[in-house]
């Protein structure tokens, strides 16, 4: 039995040259979009065909602690709304969530050249989660008087003609947390009917599931992974297929070691009971 | 005071709760102006609940540093760290504490690259963790042990390229796991915590459930 009590500080190793490797060794793999994500693609073309230059709202409930895998997420889910030619409102239901999503909206919007204001409104922050969300269904004005930059919503050409939620052509959550599931869909979808998707952490996901096969989620992205899936069908890569190569190699160590586990273990029995027996 | 300590709690506990499940489902204008006007006060409330918290965690690091408890140091960091990026917010680029936030400065500076470092180091640290556990932990002791290692290895290799890459099958047996074991498991659990969750509700709603008054002898 003792030789399956590897150090862990060994397995910490493995891990991190999992890791530090691959990110500095360039080789590439082929990234397969799975139906969720590509479900969540189809809801944004199919809106915007039918609704060309609709508003649509993009709500940021994650914060600090698991940017590394949402921001590659929402960098490529907003690329896509400007492409499509969407005007873009953005919210935040996490209190940490604002410095990222100003980040995010920044960086993008330069890129693509859109302007703040015109393409594009950000609100910041309001506490209450479901109260907003309540709120927001019937008057968006209401739970968000002002911009993050304290201009009346009235007067900003974005959402001077957005009252309740369902002005909203599609709504999408980035979550961190229970947004998904405890708030949107259960004060916001189910009361005022919208079209609605999500993109989530990875450890998320399989919560999320019920709501894609009820209807009730469009789409959804989980975790890095959903995000480079994303970046493939927008044919724009980045942060998060950079990251699959990582991610994969980390996996295969995993895997290996829990092989390796259950191999020594299946010795250490045989061992044990010919010495009983 | 059996009035204001006890019967008086429970009407407004039942006024509120019947109130707030009626103007949910009622669509008649004024039922949706109350929602509007309750909703507003919830987010006064909400906000102000961030104040108790600041007080908790402040008087929680003051009373480790007064005393000196084991890891007093952390508590020193922690209100210095707290110290800083209030001024940083009230100093907001030089644009004062009620101007709009300010996009650059030493408040985004410190967010960037100490929160989001800091924060996004302790969560990476899982990786470390889950990969010892799952050596420790995931072996085929008993056939549903077996049944879960399986279905592990199968999910993690079809969320990675690699198992596409390895086999087409991986990545569609693990949506598979996903879409029908999994999403009838997570749907029995959801179902059960909503009824858990309706049943406290009305217990609370009717007075049955009191433990929220306090008192302890009930």
């Amino acid at each position: 039995m003792k030789a399956l009590d590897i150090d862990r500080r060994i397995i910490f190793i493995f891990v991190f040259l999992g890791v530090a490797i691959p990110l500095m060794v360039d080789f590439t793999l082929p990234i397969k979009p799975t139906p969720p994500v590509i479900a969540a693609y189809d809801a944004f073309e199919k809106v915007a065909a039918e609704k060309p230059g609709s508003t649509i709202l993009l709500s940021f409930s994650y914060g600090a602690s698991t940017a590394p895998e949402m921001q590659p997420m929402a960098r490529a889910v907003l690329r896509h709304c400007f492409r499509l030619g969407f005007k873009v409102v953005a919210i935040c239901l996490w209190p940490d969530g604002v410095g990222l999503a100003e980040s995010v909206l920044a960086e993008v919007a330069e890129e693509m050249g859109k302007k703040e204001d015109v393409d594009y409104a950000f609100l910041g922050y309001k506490p209450g989660t479901i109260a907003v969300i309540l709120n927001m269904g019937q008057d968006l004005h209401t739970a968000f008087p002002v911009d993050s930059k304290g201009v009346s919503l009235a007067q900003l050409p974005v959402t001077k003609n957005i009252h309740p939620l369902t002005d909203f052509s599609f709504v999408f959550d980035f979550a961190a947390g229970d947004s998904i599931e405890f708030w949107w869909i259960p004060y916001g979808q189910e009361k005022y009917r919208f079209p609605f998707a999500g993109g989530c952490t990875a450890v998320m996901a399989p919560d999320l599931f019920p709501f894609l096969q009820s209807g009730q989620m469009l789409g959804m992205l989980g975790g890095l992974a959903g995000a480079a899936e994303y970046e493939t069908l927008i044919g724009h890569p980045g942060q998060a297929t950079e990251g699959m190569r990582p991610q994969s190699v980390t996996h295969l160590i995993i895997i290996a070691f829990i092989i390796l586990g259950n191999g020594m273990y299946f010795l250490s029995r045989r061992s044990s009971g010919q010495a009983t027996g | 005071m059996l009035f204001l300590t006890r019967t008086l709690p429970l009407v407004i506990a039942f006024s509120c709760g019947v109130l707030a499940i009626a103007i949910y489902y009622v669509p008649h204008s004024a039922a949706q102006g109350m929602e509007e006007k309750l909703t507003l006060w919830l987010r006064i409330v909400a906000a102000f609940a961030y104040f108790l918290g600041l007080y908790s965690l402040l008087n929680l690091h003051w009373n480790r540093i007064r005393q000196h408890q084991a890891g007093w140091g952390y508590s020193v960091v922690a209100a210095v760290g707290f110290g800083l990026m209030f001024f940083f917010a009230v100093i907001n680029d030089g644009d004062g504490p009620f101007a709009p936030q300010a996009k650059q400065g030493a408040y985004q500076w410190m967010f960037d690259n100490v929160q989001v470092a800091c924060a996004s180091t302790m969560f990476s640290l899982l990786a470390f963790f889950i990969s010892s556990a799952a050596y420790r932990t995931f072996r085929a002791r008993s056939p549903e042990a077996t049944i879960l290692l399986v279905a592990a290895v199968v999910v993690m290799l079809g969320r990675v390229p690699i198992g596409a890459y390895i086999s087409d099958l991986i990545p569609e047996a693990m949506l598979w796991l996903l879409s029908v074991p999994n999403l009838a498991a997570k749907r029995g659990i959801l179902l059960g915590v909503s009824l858990g969750a309706i049943g406290t509700a009305l217990r609370i709603i009717f007075g049955i459930e009191r433990s929220y008054l306090g008192g302890g002898e009930e």
